[in-house]
């Protein structure tokens, strides 16, 4: 008894330790896209998320000057700011990409035809010259200086508010909505009149039918997207949002009907023979028993149909997503975005996190019954 | 999509009643501003023709088109970015020939009018050439970009000649700076990139006629001349001091990332040889003309091959016939149709008739002026090649030549899937 009592805190302990590093492992990719969707393109290529969020010194690519040009007697001067107001301290800077690191703050570089920069420390600067300099390309500055984080909602922004966005992503938005609420329900009810047949009605053939349903579940869906198709085209559907109903149905039914009829299976026998020796219907003991008690099966079931057909694309553009453009999902609209060759990861990270609010509220709402859902599948 | 709502809705108010007003589906690859612009071509017509047209991008355009045309719900124009797949559609009957007459009309007013209607012409279903592409929209590849206050902080002059090119490396290299950034990432199509540096070389090491033949596979990939031009681009490429962050570096960087180093400070590297579409993927504010520029990826002086040009271009066909389709195509011969893309980013035209004012940015006109005084112009030969070499093995194995693998082995493996295709 001493020894078990002794290990068990040691053992929980260990079990803690590697549960939270499991978390943390998992979160983190998160994380990081979660900082990146705060960061503009150039700050994702040019530095890792992680060091985005510490002041950092480092070498900025050149920054031209600009400003408003005035006359000091001789002198030409144009005054101002390279940073912009923001918070950044200069340690060393450069006129020229051979030798950025020239100057100590303070100092005045000598450039060609009489000009001279002077910077300080915050990234004040002052460039003189001795003849107007209107029209012509004023010149570079390289500073190495330690900046602030600086995050941003401009992604966001783009994404939720953008003129030119808002229209399709809200036409998106809906449309996914009419995929996805549709093609959760119709299989989760197809499947539990298939799944009560299967675990409780005696006919012959129920086993080898079983077995068909679990060989199903190993089909993977592309080799049936064309043929599939082609079908709805023959038989007039077309594409559109009962074609796509149709298919995720199609595709979702082998696991929901294997889940759902081995949580149904596992149900106590006595209370369906009861129901049946008082002359319940097969009918009465499915809608007044077997259902309320499936419960947590349907709701397990219902959240990966839901995250699933949320978070597809592939059906959906085989099935739904026509020429016509009208026809449009969130995961489309999403890869719409990153451009013609695709390179805009800030718009993916951002994305990630606007599309990703639906199921968390779906998922948050159910996932009490996940996990009992999932267990009572498996544990008979 | 704004303007196109609103000319539609115009077109629709001005059409009703009259029968010649059709919906017409067009599909193509663009996407962002890109699709602005489209866009408001296909408003133009949609004005002029009083059609009712609207535009989808796709960015996997490549497989939806098929799977669409398999499917039979095919739209009325596609928007091909590679003939080569243009190509397979047409032999299987997915395309629609255009009218009698588009080819004489190209061949007149298209610069290498020829060369041209030989790029949208494809055996169809039946086995009969016909004319099925039109090509509107054309990108010129061979360009080097570079930083010019960074070529004149280190006293660079701009290389005319390739052997000016490869002295200007060294010289590079001895300051202690990296002439090149070449990445090769691209998702999916890693390593196109590099099969533009091969058909670049190949332009430059021999004739045209040896590069028709290699794109048509009688020259084999396995020929001295063309192991000769994948070894140019590894002098290039495989030299660890060379290229930004060294040769290992090449095929794991994005092609999209790679322009960066070019801006960062110190420099990555001084130059960065990539089709005229790139400046997309400059950091935000870099003004082409001023902050970055281009020059033409030179020839070499000894080898007497003029000045070839590679390019690449999107070719318009017709997938589901309809008469507003042909209407398109017949608009899209229309100079105006031209200079409204003009007027916007990331356009370039052979179309002779076209007013160069119309370009809205003077390094768009530098560029056409490239196109315009190739001596020799030829079209992105992965491109033409069957998707499985060109958009699979040609990819593949330029990724295992920057990784190391000798250039003989890389040849043979290309052309055994090339042979296993036939």
């Amino acid at each position: 008894m001493d020894t078990i009592a002794g290990t068990k805190p040691t053992l929980t302990w260990a079990v803690h330790i590697s549960v939270a590093l499991l978390v943390v492992l998992w979160l983190f990719p998160t994380v990081g896209l979660f900082v990146s969707s705060f960061r503009t393109a150039d700050q994702i290529s040019g530095s890792g998320w992680w060091s985005s969020m510490f002041p950092q010194e480092r070498q900025n690519p050149a920054i031209r000057l600009s400003g408003e040009e005035l006359q000091e007697g001789e002198l030409f001067v144009i005054s101002g700011n390279v940073f912009d107001g923001s918070e950044a301290a200069v340690s060393l800077w450069g006129t020229s990409s051979r030798a950025p690191q020239a100057f100590q703050p303070g100092e005045t570089s000598e450039l060609s035809r009489d000009r001279t920069v002077t910077l300080e420390v915050n990234g004040d600067f002052r460039f003189t010259a001795t003849e107007s300099q209107e029209g012509k390309r004023l010149p570079r500055v390289f500073t190495t200086a330690t900046t602030p984080p600086d995050f941003t909602l401009e992604n966001y922004d783009k994404m939720l508010f953008d003129e030119s966005n808002i229209e399709g992503m809200a036409r998106a938005f809906f449309n996914t909505l009419t995929v996805t609420i549709p093609a959760t329900i119709i299989p989760i009810v197809v499947a539990a009149f298939a799944a009560y047949a299967l675990a409780w009605m005696e006919f012959p053939g129920r086993a080898l039918l079983i077995a068909m349903v679990v060989g199903l579940l190993v089909v993977p869906l592309q080799l049936a997207l064309i043929p599939l198709l082609k079908l709805h085209l023959n038989i007039g559907i077309g594409k559109g949002y009962l074609g796509v109903w149709l298919a995720h149905t199609g595709f979702g039914l082998p696991l929901a009907v294997y889940l759902l009829r081995n949580y149904m299976v596992g149900l106590p026998k006595d209370i369906i023979e009861n129901a049946k020796v008082d002359g319940a219907t097969d009918f009465l003991i499915f809608t007044r028993i077997i259902l309320p008690l499936s419960f947590p099966a349907l709701a397990s079931f219902a959240i990966f149909q839901f995250l699933w057909t949320w978070n597809d694309l592939l059906v959906a553009k085989v099935f739904l997503i026509d020429a016509t453009g009208e026809t449009t999902v969130m995961t489309n609209q999403i890869v719409e975005l990153l451009g013609t060759r695709g390179g805009n990861w800030e718009i993916l990270a951002t994305a990630a996190f606007v599309s990703i609010a639906i199921p968390l509220i779906v998922f948050f709402a159910m996932q009490r019954y996940l996990v009992r859902g999932l267990l009572a599948g498996s544990v008979k | 999509m704004k303007n196109v709502l609103f000319a539609s809705a115009a077109v629709l108010a001005l059409g009703a009643g009259t029968a010649t007003a059709e919906k017409l589906t067009v599909f193509g690859p663009w996407l962002g501003p890109d699709q602005d612009a489209v866009e408001a071509v296909l408003a133009d017509f949609a004005a002029q023709y009083e059609h009712d047209v609207s535009y989808v991008g796709s960015d996997s355009f490549e497989q939806q088109i098929l799977v669409d045309a398999e499917a039979g719900s095919a739209p009325n124009i596609a928007v091909f970015p590679q003939p080569g797949l243009a190509t397979d559609m047409a032999s299987r009957g997915f395309l629609i020939p255009l009218k009698d007459g588009t080819a004489d009309w190209i061949r007149e007013n298209y610069a290498a009018g020829q060369s041209w209607v030989d790029l949208g012409t494809y055996a169809g279903a039946d086995g009969n050439d016909q004319l099925y592409g039109f090509f509107y929209k054309v990108d010129v590849k061979s360009l080097v970009w570079y930083s010019p206050e960074n070529f004149e902080d280190a006293d660079y002059e701009v290389p005319t000649t390739m052997e000016e090119l490869k002295a200007l490396n060294d010289q590079i290299v001895a300051d202690g700076g990296t002439p090149w950034c070449i990445g090769l990432g691209s998702g999916g199509a890693t390593g196109w990139p590099a099969t533009d540096w091969v058909e670049d070389m190949m332009l430059r090491t021999q004739s045209p006629a040896d590069y028709d033949a290699w794109v048509d596979n009688e020259l084999k990939f396995t020929d001295a001349k063309v192991v000769g031009a994948i070894e140019e681009f590894g002098a290039f490429a495989r030299n660890d001091a060379y290229v930004a962050g060294g040769a290992g570096a090449v095929a794991s960087t994005d092609f999209r990332d790679s322009p960066k180093g070019l801006f960062s400070s110190p420099p990555q590297c001084y130059m960065h040889r990539q089709a005229s579409f790139i400046p997309a993927f400059f950091p935000e504010g870099t003004v082409v003309g001023e902050d970055a520029d281009f020059f033409y990826f030179p020839a070499y002086e000894s080898k007497d091959l003029g000045k070839p040009v590679l390019g690449a271009g999107t070719v318009w066909t017709i997938t589901n016939d309809s008469q507003a389709a042909h209407d398109l195509i017949e608009y899209l011969q229309d100079p105006g149709a031209h200079e409204i893309w003009m007027a916007r980013k990331g356009f370039l035209t052979p179309h002779k008739g076209v007013n160069p004012e119309a370009f809205g940015d003077p390094t768009l006109r530098k560029m056409n002026d490239i196109l315009l005084n190739a001596t020799t112009f030829r079209f992105d030969g992965s491109d033409l090649m069957p998707g499985g070499v060109g958009a699979g093995s040609f990819w593949t194995g330029m990724v295992d030549y920057a990784g190391g693998k000798s250039a003989t082995d890389v040849a043979a493996e290309v052309q055994a899937s090339w042979d296993a295709l036939k």
